[in-house]
């Protein structure tokens, strides 16, 4: 049982099934938590935040860190709507490819002239929020085409849509390479420790441009997809969906100390926090409430995460045996020991 | 060490490296270009765009000379400093019926406490700040939004008036500004606290080693960017005559990039809030230029974003050793 609850993969889905509990509980037998829209409402959430939590939390399995993410997010969906107006898919690829280009740029900034990943990417996070306002002139885009913007939210079996789909197609293929392929242990050793890594023959200065351009890639996919559904796109999105991709990756068990965390893992994060979005939005909480869990959740984990957590707690806990030891000593008369 | 020999008093305190003396090259000569730049374009040395300038440079400085302590202290930037600045702002509205020095200290004390558990759970605990910072960020946005509902607050009557006047001259914001710069710059220069804030910054490790409270610090670091960033608030509601959550949007973004700017290193141990007004300065002339050379606000983003990125690469130079 200890170690379900230690796996780093597994954690997640066991706070998936807590919330489902309390949702339902909340819901108290009111049936607007348990319906098909609220699953479908959750793997669309999915699909909106899941890219860029695989993209990011691949660079912090490398134990670097993806920033630009979130400007990636808003520029690559100007890049679709502007250039996917008569061929939708080539709006796609164009917002892919870019995010491929920025990712390898950022990742061979990195690699030779020996930069963190956090400033170089923060960097390419305002220059691509700055990019997105320009092109859009700091108005929201519409997007012409919304036959393109329904087929894309279609449901499919009821539950999923080709967004949600596409998503998981990511994640899947994600999965199989971090487990089953010599990519996935490089990418592990990589992030565990750099330089025993290159030591043993990694090649981390492929890997490091190779998961940017991963990482580009699948917020330029999940950009493009979400304006296409939204069928607008605009320059002010930059936090939004940073904060939330952060808290999935995190939550899905991957480590800011790098070398930890799998996609699956992921799949769950982002999962727990669309089933926060869409369940409390579902039992009619204000979307405020849903901020305070998120930001709760991710404060939690972040101490839970922090490197000197273990010698505070036994600090702490030295000093609260020694006050009872005391307490014990003056009660039986005895002088407390200097 | 014969490079020590030769060296004369008035040596001018060139690094020592290859490429630090590049990259003060590259310096100079970048803000040639601006001062040829401004120079040349016509109505630059207007009263009217100066004052405009340094009003907006000043809200934007106050926050990033906070933002330096974080930077310096070695914990990268904060997420949840506009945030602070919005609800600072409105705590100082709410607090008005006080009297002015009551709701500023209100709204001081508040924006040091906001900061303040973040600088805890980072030094104690040495949690990742970026996370932590944005789980702030998501905090205090949901929490704020829940309880003002998302109204902005107004003051009653014209309390805020004597923030809106001049002192000696200078608008008051600005004033303030440069008061902070200059309290900030004395801490950090003349006071244990911030030598020691170097030396975390520079080396967690070594700091421990020699005896100091790194934790304790940071703590501090952290509490000094909340009242800086309390301050901007204050003064940004003062000026607007009103309180929300409006107020401090994308104030990290601006805030961080005028201190890498201004040449602070971004991993922290090198760098001062003398920096950080410079950067704030660059960064507004150029905003000032771009605007009469008749760009777009979008325009000015994408180019600070740019500059932004270059300035980080060009960092590169300054590590070599």
């Amino acid at each position: 049982m200890r170690s379900l609850i230690v796996n780093r993969s597994v954690r997640p889905y066991l706070l998936l099934v807590a919330i489902i509990v309390a949702l339902w509980l909340l819901d108290a037998g009111r049936g607007r938590f348990f319906t098909a829209a609220t699953a479908f409402s959750v793997l669309q959430e999915f699909a909106t935040i899941g890219p860029i939590a695989l993209g990011l939390g691949l660079s912090m399995i490398i134990r670097e860190f993806d920033l630009s993410v979130g400007g990636m997010m808003s520029f690559a969906g100007c890049i679709a709507v502007l250039s996917g107006a008569r061929y939708p898919e080539l709006g796609v690829l164009l917002a892919v490819l870019f995010g491929v280009l920025w990712g390898l740029f950022q990742g061979t900034v990195m690699v030779w002239l020996r930069l963190g990943s956090i400033g170089v990417t923060l960097g390419g996070l305002l220059t691509l929020g700055g990019l997105a306002y320009v092109v859009t002139g700091n108005l929201s885009i519409s997007y012409p085409r919304m036959d393109v913007a329904m087929a894309v939210n279609q449901p499919v079996l009821q539950l999923l849509s080709p967004r949600s789909i596409i998503t998981l197609a990511a994640f899947l293929a994600a999965a199989f390479f971090m487990a089953r392929t010599r990519i996935g242990r490089d990418l592990y050793a990589t992030g565990s420790d750099r330089r025993a890594a290159m030591v043993a023959g990694v090649r981390t200065d492929v890997i490091l441009p190779g998961v940017f351009a991963c990482s580009g890639a699948l917020a330029g996919l999940g950009g493009s997809l979400l304006s296409y559904s939204l069928a607008a796109a605009s320059g002010a999105a930059l936090t939004d969906a940073l904060v939330p991709a952060v808290a999935a990756a995190i939550i899905g068990g991957v480590s800011l100390a790098g070398g930890k965390g799998t996609p699956i893992g992921i799949i769950g994060g982002v999962l727990v926090l669309g089933l926060l979005s869409a369940g409390l939005n579902a039992i009619g909480t204000p979307p405020a409430v849903q901020d305070v869990v998120t930001g709760g959740v991710l404060f939690l984990v972040a101490i839970a995460d922090a490197v000197d957590l273990d010698p505070r707690l036994f600090t702490i806990r030295r000093y609260w045996s020694d006050m009872f030891l005391r307490r014990d000593l003056d009660k039986s008369g005895q002088a407390p020991a200097e | 060490m014969s490079d020590q020999a030769l060296s004369a008093p008035w040596r001018l305190p060139l690094p020592h490296s290859t490429g630090g003396r590049v990259l003060v090259a590259i310096r100079l000569a970048a803000v040639l270009a601006l001062v040829g730049a401004a120079a040349t374009t016509p109505g630059f040395f207007t009263t009217v765009s100066l004052f405009s300038l340094l009003n907006t440079m000043s809200f934007i400085g106050c926050v990033a000379v906070g933002m330096t302590f974080i930077t310096l202290s070695g914990n990268i930037m904060s997420f949840a400093l506009s945030v602070t600045l919005s609800t600072s702002g409105i705590i100082f509205i709410a607090a008005l019926p006080l009297g002015l020095a009551g709701a500023m200290i209100a709204a001081l004390a508040f924006g040091a406490a906001l900061t303040g558990v973040q600088g805890a759970v980072i030094g104690y605990f040495r949690a990742n700040p970026i996370i932590v910072s944005m789980a702030a960020l998501a905090l205090i946005t949901g929490g704020a939004t829940l309880i003002t509902q998302g109204h902005g607050v107004y003051p009653q009557g014209n309390a805020t008036a004597p923030l809106q006047g001049r002192v000696f001259g200078v608008p008051m914001p600005l004033f303030a500004f440069i008061v902070t710069v200059i309290a900030a710059q004395i801490v950090l220069s003349f006071t244990r606290f911030g030598r020691q804030l170097y030396m975390v910054g520079s080396n967690w490790r070594a700091a421990l080693a020699a005896g100091l409270e790194p934790a304790r610090i940071v703590l501090g670091a952290y509490i000094a960017a909340g009242l800086c960033t309390a301050l901007a608030g204050i003064l940004m509601a003062g000026r607007y005559s009103s309180g929300d959550m409006e107020l401090g949007i994308g104030y990290d973004y601006h805030a961080i990039s005028a201190v890498l700017v201004g040449g602070t290193a971004i991993s922290g141990g090198e760098g001062s809030a003398i920096r950080s007004l410079i950067g704030a300065f660059i960064i507004a002339v150029c905003q000032v230029l771009l605007l009469l050379h008749g760009f777009s606000t979008q325009v000015q983003y994408l180019a600070i974003g740019i500059i932004v990125l270059v300035v980080i690469m060009l960092q590169t130079l300054a590590d070599e050793a």
